[in-house]
């Protein structure tokens, strides 16, 4: 016989990975239409405001389940993750948001070198998969490899900034628009890793330290 | 929804659980595997747990686990059911209170405890209910019993209450008064431990929020043991928290941890409601 909790616990699940899909595709969407040129920042806000707003709903939801049932042991961690995984799924909606505002601040970067932001950007897009699906399935060993992957991001990242300092000043806008994206890519890549983090969590109680 | 789940099947075994490895002279009161019947009926199994001085320990687990039996058996209060015996030591400050010689009636002095159902003594009042204990040990004095009566009552926080009504019936009080009065006159002996039976099991959310706060405030002077089938009270008031299933010891630890993070699977599966 289903609990009465596990109503509402379902009912948060599903809110989530709708969050997930939501998430995954404005991201996805966000760095195909800078490396296409093309500018998409009305839906891609749209999609970061209807991330937002689930985030406001799956608290919502979760604080209800806690004062109604008052969870314990796999259900509270369960719930905890949650609220933190679709604040994770938020701000993947935000700098996505972000990174399709850079073509209405810079214009016409099509000059641009864009081999780093395509790698990072590739790299970010499967660690959101590699995530969601973990989270999804209760993962340890797949959610385990995030932390190498995103160590491939911030090494992307540093070496375009490194790189940076050399460049001349004909090249400016190029350097400060990819600088700004591989950035956003970088915290999207940390989010999905903190993603991954609430796995073992939810599994076994086991808080991974953070760096 | 499971019933029951046998221990051979998860193979679990009792073994000694104390929490966060404290040395020995940190528990009041303590057991070594101790083991209790009535009759041919085997209701605790080996269980060895310490209690923290000045801490409350609350004891979780299903209906027949033996929660009541283990604290009944701190007290010596196991031993007067007609059949009972217990077998494993109980040491209060490293004492073994049923060494030979040792007198019940002294334990249940430094051991005190509140039951269930609120149990004032009907024909006496308010004021005689908190001071049978110390006339029963041979207080005559008024002033003594007088000043220890107030005391008692105020720790009980129920002192405001009925301060002008101590020549009342203890029944007259409503049931949450009833239970501190009997808080109170479990005090008013000046035990060492007080332990309670389910104390709020009878009570309004009202009164019982009254009693938690109490046990709150008593663990600064007492070391507190309270049994509870109510998961979520004994996350509110308790330091540590123990399951017993079928007689064993389960699992052992802070409360925050065994509520948030429970290391043994049945312990998991009696938290989330899974069985009970």
């Amino acid at each position: 016989m289903p609990r009465l909790m596990d109503i509402g616990l379902e009912k948060l699940r599903n809110m989530v990975l709708d969050m997930a899909e939501l998430s995954q595709n404005t991201v996805s969407t966000a760095i195909d239409a800078y490396v296409q040129g093309r500018d998409l920042r009305e839906r891609i806000f749209g999609w970061s405001e209807e991330l937002r707003m689930l985030q406001d709903e799956v608290s919502e939801l979760a604080v209800e389940i806690i004062a109604r049932y008052q969870p314990v042991a796999s259900d509270l961690r369960f719930i905890k993750s949650c609220m933190e995984v679709s604040y994770g799924f938020s701000r993947f909606g935000r700098y996505a948001h972000d990174i399709s505002d850079v073509i209405g601040i810079f214009g016409d970067l099509s000059n641009c070198d864009r081999h780093a932001i395509q790698e990072a950007g590739a790299q970010a897009k499967d660690m959101i998969r590699v995530s969601i699906k973990a989270f999804t399935e209760r993962d340890v060993e797949l959610a385990s490899n995030l932390k190498k992957m995103d160590d491939v991001v911030d090494n992307i990242y540093l070496d375009f900034v490194k790189k940076s300092a050399h460049e001349t000043e004909a090249n400016l806008k190029c350097v400060v628009s990819g600088t700004l994206i591989l950035r956003y890519l970088e915290r999207i890549a940390d989010h999905a890793t903190y993603v991954g983090e609430t796995v073992p969590y939810i599994v076994s109680g086991e808080r991974a330290a953070r760096k | 929804m499971t019933s029951q789940v046998q221990l051979e099947e998860l193979k679990l075994e009792s073994k000694p659980l104390t929490p966060a490895n404290q040395p020995l002279e940190k528990y009041k009161v303590r057991t070594e595997n101790l083991n209790a019947w009535f009759g041919n009926n085997h209701v605790l199994k080996d269980i060895s747990i310490g209690f923290l001085t000045n801490d409350v320990t609350a004891i979780i687990g299903p209906s027949g686990c033996g929660k009541s039996t283990l604290i009944r058996c701190l007290n010596r209060m196991h031993e007067l059911v007609p059949g009972a015996r217990t077998k494993g030591s109980v040491l209060l400050d490293d004492s073994d209170i049923y060494g030979r010689g040792v007198d019940p009636v002294s334990v249940r002095r430094r051991v005190g405890m509140v039951f269930q159902k609120p149990n004032p003594f009907p024909t006496m009042s308010v004021y005689d209910n908190v001071a049978a204990g110390l006339k029963l040990n041979g207080v005559r004095n008024h002033v003594v019993l007088d000043k220890a009566v107030q005391r008692s009552l105020e720790q009980a926080f129920l002192w405001d209450e009925v301060r002008t009504d101590l020549d009342k019936s203890g029944s007259s009080l409503s049931g949450g008064q009833q239970q501190r009065l009997c808080i109170a006159r479990a005090l008013a002996v000046e035990p060492e431990i007080i332990l309670m039976d389910e104390p709020c099991s009878a009570l309004d959310p009202i009164a019982t929020a009254k009693i938690e706060e109490l046990i709150a405030s008593l663990k600064e002077q007492y070391t507190v043991g309270i049994v509870t089938h109510n998961m979520q009270q004994a996350a509110r008031v308790s330091d540590f928290t123990a399951f017993l299933y079928l007689g064993q010891l389960i699992e052992y630890g802070e409360t925050t941890n065994l509520f948030e993070n429970p290391k043994e699977q049945l312990t998991e599966r009696y938290l989330t409601g899974k069985f009970g």
